[in-house]
This record gives C-alpha cells, sequence and structure tokens, in this order.
C-alpha cells in the first residue's frame, strides 16, 4: 500500500473515530535500494562480497589470490575493517589496486558505503572486485553490498559447528571455503562434518577446503573465480547486444 | 542486531508516510521474520529507550510479531515449516525457497481515539 506523504489518507477523518492502519511499509529497504544501484554500475565486472570471522584469513587469501592470478585477471579490492588502513597497505603491498573502507566501529559494510567508495577507485579495467567484508559473521549477513556472489571462509580453528550457530551467513553465500586446511591433522574439525551441517542450511551451498600456507585448494578457488567472471563478461555482452 | 537502527527506520518510516499524524499514532505493530536476526525483546527494549529520549512519543506502544520461517517444496508443491534452520522438507527434500522469514515490515499502525 502506498501513502502519499503529503497527503496522508486518515486526514479526512472525523475526530472520534478508531482508526487501524494495515500496511506494509519495509524496514531497512534503503540499503536493497542502493545495493541494486550498485549492481547497475559494475555491470561487466565481477563483484565478491568475502565473509567470515575475524582471524579467519581473508586478507592473506586476497594477497595470495591477487598474486596467482595477476596475469590472468585485473584485480581490485575494497577493504572494510572497524579501523586502520592496514588491510588496504598489506594488498598494495602485493600490487593490487586496493582501497580502504574505514567503517568507524562499525560492524558490518553497508551499500553505501560501497556506492561511495567507488567514486574514489579507479575502476577501469578491472574484471574481478573483491570486498573484503569486517570480520564478523553476524551483521554482514543482512547487507546485500550490490555483490555477485557472497564466499564464506570458515577456518579449521573456529569449530565445524558453526554453519548452524550462524545459519543466515552460509543461507546467503554461494561458497563456503573451508581455510588454513593444514592444521587439519592437529585441529578437532571434520570437512564432512561442516559441510553436512551447512548444506542443512543451504543445500546449494559450494564447499572447497583451503589452504594459504601450502597451496591446497587454491587452483580450484582460482578456476572458480575466472568462470564466475568469464560469466558475467558473457552475461554483460548478452545485455549490450540486445 | 541492529535493533536501534531499525528503531530509528520505524520513526523515519512513520514521519515519511504520516508527516505530522504521526503525534496521533497510539500503537504500531511490526512483523518480523526469524531470518530478520530481530530479537523481539531486544527490539522492545531499544523502542523504549528512543521514546524516552523523544517525549512526543512517550506513549507510542509497540507489539512485535514473529514469522516462523516457511519454505517451499518443488517435490511435494507444498510449503514445510523449516524448524532449527533445517531447510529439508519432510520428505527429505532440501529447499531454500523461502516463502516466509525473510521480512521486516511495519504491519499495522493504530491512531490514538480523540473524544471531542
Amino acid at each position: 500500500m502506498s501513502v502519499n506523504p503529503a497527503n496522508p489518507k486518515s486526514a479526512g477523518n472525523r475526530v472520534g473515530s478508531v482508526q487501524c492502519d494495515n500496511t506494509t511499509l519495509h524496514l531497512l529497504k534503503a540499503n536493497d535500494y542502493v545495493a541494486q544501484a550498485i549492481r547497475t554500475r559494475l555491470k561487466d565486472v565481477c563483484v565478491i562480497n568475502v565473509c567470515s570471522s575475524p582471524g579467519s584469513g581473508k586478507t592473506t587469501l586476497m594477497q595470495e589470490t591477487g598474486k596467482r592470478l595477476a596475469k590472468d585477471l585485473n584485480i581490485s579490492i575494497l577493504v572494510g575493517d572497524p579501523e586502520t588502513e592496514r588491510d588496504a597497505v598489506r594488498m598494495r603491498e602485493v600490487g593490487i589496486n586496493a582501497l580502504q573502507i574505514v567503517t568507524g566501529g562499525m560492524c558490518h559494510i553497508e551499500a553505501q558505503m560501497i556506492l561511495q567508495a567507488l567514486d574514489h577507485i579507479d575502476l577501469t579495467g578491472t574484471d574481478l572486485l573483491f570486498i573484503e567484508n569486517v570480520g564478523n559473521l553476524l551483521c554482514p549477513s543482512a547487507f546485500d553490498l550490490g555483490e555477485d556472489y557472497r564466499v564464506t571462509l570458515l577456518a579449521t580453528t573456529e569449530g565445524d559447528d558453526k554453519p548452524k550457530k550462524y545459519p543466515r551467513m552460509f543461507l546467503t553465500s554461494e561458497l563456503m571455503l573451508v581455510s588454513k586446511a593444514d592444521l587439519l591433522p592437529y585441529v578437532p574439525f571434520s570437512v564432512d562434518a561442516v559441510s553436512k551441517d551447512a548444506w542443512e542450511v543451504n543445500p546449494n551451498l559450494e564447499v572447497m577446503t583451503i589452504s594459504t600456507l601450502n597451496g591446497e585448494g587454491l587452483d580450484a578457488w582460482c578456476d572458480w573465480l575466472k568462470a564466475k567472471v568469464q560469466a558475467k563478461k558473457e552475461a554483460a555482452n548478452q545485455t549490450t547486444e540486445k | 542486531m541492529h535493533e536501534l537502527s531499525i528503531v530509528k527506520d520505524i520513526f523515519d518510516t512513520l514521519s515519511a508516510h504520516y508527516a505530522t499524524k504521526i503525534d496521533d499514532i497510539q500503537k504500531i505493530q511490526v512483523t518480523a521474520g526469524l531470518l530478520s536476526n530481530v530479537q523481539p525483546v531486544l527490539i522492545q527494549n531499544a523502542f523504549d529507550a528512543f521514546i524516552a529520549d523523544n517525549r512526543q512519543y512517550r506513549d507510542m506502544e509497540l507489539e512485535v510479531i514473529v514469522n516462523d520461517i516457511i519454505a517451499h517444496c518443488d517435490h511435494c508443491q507444498k510449503d514445510f515449516n523449516v524448524q532449527y534452520h533445517r531447510f529439508v522438507c519432510p520428505c527429505g527434500q532440501p529447499s531454500t525457497q523461502i516463502v516466509q522469514g525473510n521480512e521486516l515490515f511495519i504491519s499495522k499502525v493504530i491512531f490514538k481515539q480523540h473524544v471531542s
């Protein structure tokens, strides 16, 4: 139901009558509008929102991915942290075009922050844009950032019971990366158990096991990225041809 | 989760839609799906804190209705209740086609009764 703010529909009611409006006034919808604007703007750039709890290896994975795909893809990254420029500096050290989003203590990135950041980063020629979210498995799950895919890392040191504890994060992700796989012999973590738990929340979730330390699974991860970039470009070309 | 920003959003939304008539609102009802990460107790507390700071709304009441998560099973052509975040139909078929549970909206606005 739409209501004209300049002319509220209740204005004509006589004083003395009880009035009850059944409405569908959606809350927190502003974020979704902005996310849609980002999608329109980044038609031929594949955007990936990388989420996880703090310390599960997002930044190290981004560095390693940048190095491995340097020849194949032009990668840019927006890095979100409550404070400091540290992660953007780490990205630039390996030659990735990076911009830090300092959220000022906020626990997640909102679409508005991405839209503003787009005015300050040169994405000419960029094939793949990573958004490294704030380390948090809860709040970022509720905010669409205009991404094509959401990838969630879960380190083997975090325990294999997390998908059911943070269901919305895993429900809204396309891919779960089990990181720090090199520690599997030393920690009580079962990849089978975590996959089973995750698939009950999201049967369509893809699962990969990776280690940035010994390189396990990184080829598969890079191939996944290349395929997604290719798919985005093909989709963009089709819409321009029409 | 973001209960205070949701409460602010409630008042922004109401003033955008009802303008000055917002002062005549007695009660609002918010419907939140279980997947919206909204905790009824926390939103109630955030609402109470907000109206304590904004005296013109001090008599306003809030009711929060929580919706279960319901998904659709293509195999059975039926909707099923999702319990404990297990997105699997009783027939064994997994499904993430969410019919209900993501929503967050103001579902009812009740205005004060004026006695003239």
